[in-house]
């Protein structure tokens, strides 16, 4: 069209070159208003021309204009949502790139096939008892133990070096993502199961992130991780296999905190005895001490008294205790002697439900 | 009429614009460029900037993307030295490094890209047949220190594809190459599913003996604490014990005076004390007081 344009301007040109006559003066008439529609043209053509270099960026994409082949802005060269413009093609050439200030994947292999339904509601797709796992329908790690568990790793990441991001890759998502399935799969290789479900969670994760992050580096792809989550479960067919150890793992607890009540019942009422026992020794001291002291006190009154008269001193003490002590008693039994002299025998049933010797009481 | 100053330059830059819309053509950094002369590869441009060409039908640009293209393998089987299964597959970052060699290799394809891909789906199937079958499973899967050469495996796959790369120059390059996935066959999985369900039951029951014994530990070891500290105590206590017959033994002297009175004194307050409460007592009356009833009192009306 533009070649068009040219040949019918040179004609043009030839055309004003000549005389004029009536006839050629109604050509000329006829040639000048053409003349004119084709000016209106030209014009038209050079403002189509340079604005073609406007272009919009809308709200999910980013922009970045190529001069010349090379992106124009360096480190800073995305070009935002709203109007822009550019030198027409071939200087300048624009490109938009679906980019968005925080990028999201999320590790393809390792989780098992579920439908966004089942995703929302947290539920896992049904399995009949061990059933074998077709590798082309669910995806698995295998652990370092050769063991099969599932795991997911979600890495956040943003762009450092856009002019790398969009022009050393076809698909730098892409890329992303397989490094963060590689990075998932070698480092659910040097983990045993335990470790990736319970006993070290976060290392694995750390293992994850840190390959992720080396491969990334290693492969100029001009981003840097924010952040990575990795979430792993066992085998859906071995789900009861795995809850059973969990199961074990509370009674155990549930064990030891029994025994752990019961040591500490049992010391500190060892304690309390212990407490018991010394102070009963105590006061027993106490006791016979003062006992003994006031015995004493009491001999060395009495001795004076003693060495007037023993005997006298002596019978007295004795029928003075007697009678004290026959009235506090609740039955007193007599026995008279026998009239040949000897002892009366008295025989004493004690205590029917314990059969002891039975005490013979003698005079 | 007189020639236009304005319409002149307008004509001329029109005449410039369709002169570089024929004559000049961009390469971006993401791509390289072969120009073909009557169909025949001429040169190939791998630098960025614009360059001149005839226009068509003359010369013909064939535009190639030079940025790393992805691309993931079949998911193949393979088989270790030590004969596992092993279902693998990689994913490789390749890129168009010389388009003068690429372009007549793949040039008869509507689509070089995959044409290309299906070339290196082949390479990397043979590749990774051929280093599986140079390594033991645990090469693969093992814990860190006991040889695990997950990465090692990688390196000597990628070695294997770009060595072939090499004799055979395709003018491609593979940037980067890793493992994308490892499976096992659907049957082997099922008996990794029973190993691995004996081994939670060893699990569970290991938790529950070890639990047991701990408790028992724990409770013996409390029963031993606790008679260690009774002990401790009879013994404090028979310290003490001790403490008071020494000091009781202080007024030992002050008896010492006349043991016979002591003696008597001693045994009163003994008999005192354990007969002030619900007793019964017997005796015969030789016992005194009670021996006035048999007359031996009646001494005192003889004298």
């Amino acid at each position: 069209m533009v070649e068009d344009q040219h040949t019918h301007d040179e004609v043009l040109e030839s055309a004003l070159d000549t005389p004029m006559d009536a006839e050629s003066q109604a050509l000329s008439e006829a040639l000048r208003s053409s003349f004119g529609i084709v000016k209106l043209v030209m014009v038209l053509l050079i403002a189509v021309f340079f604005g073609s270099g406007f272009f919009t960026v809308g709200p999910q994409e980013q922009a970045m204009i190529i001069r010349l082949g090379n992106p124009v802005g360096g480190h800073r060269a995305l070009l935002g949502p709203g109007l822009h413009w550019s030198l027409p093609y071939p200087i300048d050439e624009h490109i938009k790139v679906p980019i968005t200030a925080i990028q999201k994947v999320t590790s393809t292999v390792g989780w098992y096939a579920t439908t966004p339904e089942q995703e929302m509601a947290g539920t896992e797709p049904p399995v009949y008892g061990n059933q074998p796992i077709n590798p082309l329908v669910d995806g698995y790690v295998l652990t370092a133990d050769r063991n099969i568990i599932h795991a997911r790793a979600t890495l956040t990441y943003h762009i450092s070096d856009p002019v790398g991001y969009v022009f050393n890759f076809v698909s730098a998502s892409n890329s992303v993502q397989n490094a963060l399935d590689n990075a998932l799969l070698s480092a659910g290789s040097t983990f045993n199961v335990d470790d990736i479900l319970t006993r070290n969670v976060t290392g694995f994760k750390e293992a994850v992130l840190r390959r992720a992050t080396e491969l990334l580096a290693k492969e100029n792809m001009g981003i840097e991780v924010d952040d990575c989550q990795v979430r792993s479960t066992r085998p859906r067919q071995l789900k009861d296999a795995f809850e059973s150890v969990l199961k074990a793992l509370d009674t155990r607890g549930k064990t030891l905190n029994n025994a752990r009540n019961y040591e500490n019942q049992t010391v500190s009422r060892a304690s309390a005895d212990a407490q018991s026992l010394t102070n009963s020794a105590e006061s027993d001291r106490v006791r016979m001490v003062n006992e003994i002291t006031s015995q004493a006190q009491r001999f060395n009154e009495l001795l004076p008294k003693y060495r007037e008269n023993p005997n006298l001193f002596v019978q007295q003490r004795l029928s003075e205790t007697m009678g004290r002590v026959l009235t506090n008693v609740q039955d007193k039994i007599f026995l008279t002697e026998s009239t040949d002299g000897k002892p009366k025998e008295l025989r004493l049933m004690l205590n029917r439900e314990k059969p002891k010797p039975a005490a013979e009481t003698k005079p | 009429m007189k020639k236009n100053p304005l319409t002149l330059t307008i004509g001329l830059l029109l005449i410039f614009i369709v002169g570089l819309l024929l004559f000049v053509y961009q390469v971006r950094t993401s791509e390289v460029v072969v120009v073909t002369r009557f169909g025949k590869p001429d040169r190939s441009e791998v630098k960025p900037g614009p360059y001149l060409r005839f226009p068509w039908p003359i010369e013909n640009v064939h535009r190639f993307d030079q940025r790393v293209q992805n691309f993931e393998d079949k998911f193949t089987e393979g088989t270790t030295r030590d004969g596992f299964t092993l279902l693998s597959s990689v994913y490789v970052g390749w890129r168009i490094v010389d388009p003068k060699v690429f372009y007549p290799n793949f040039a008869a394809s509507s689509e070089p890209i995959m044409a290309a891909e299906q070339l290196l789906d082949g390479r990397l199937s043979q590749a990774k047949a051929s280093i599986a079958g140079k390594h033991l499973l645990t090469d693969f899967l093992s814990s860190q220190g006991e040889g695990n050469k997950f990465v090692d495996i990688e390196n000597e796959i990628l070695a294997a594809v770009q060595s072939e790369l090499r004799t055979n120059s395709y003018g491609l390059k593979i940037e980067f190459l890793g493992i994308k996935r490892l499976g096992l066959p659907e049957s082997v999985t099922q008996s990794v599913f029973e190993r691995m369900q004996s081994e939670r039951k060893l699990l569970a029951d290991k938790l529950q003996w070890d639990g047991e014994s701990e408790a028992q530990k724990i409770r013996s070891e409390a029963d031993r604490r606790a008679a260690d500290i009774i002990a401790n105590a009879s013994g404090e206590a028979v310290r003490i014990q001790g403490l008071g017959e020494a000091e009781a033994a202080k007024s030992l002297a002050v008896f010492q005076q006349n043991p016979d009175l002591a003696a008597f004194i001693f045994r009163l307050s003994a008999l005192e004390g354990s007969l002030n409460q619900r007793s019964i007592l017997i005796f015969d009356q030789n016992t005194p007081p009670f021996d006035i009833l048999r007359g031996a009192s009646t001494n005192l009306l003889h004298k």
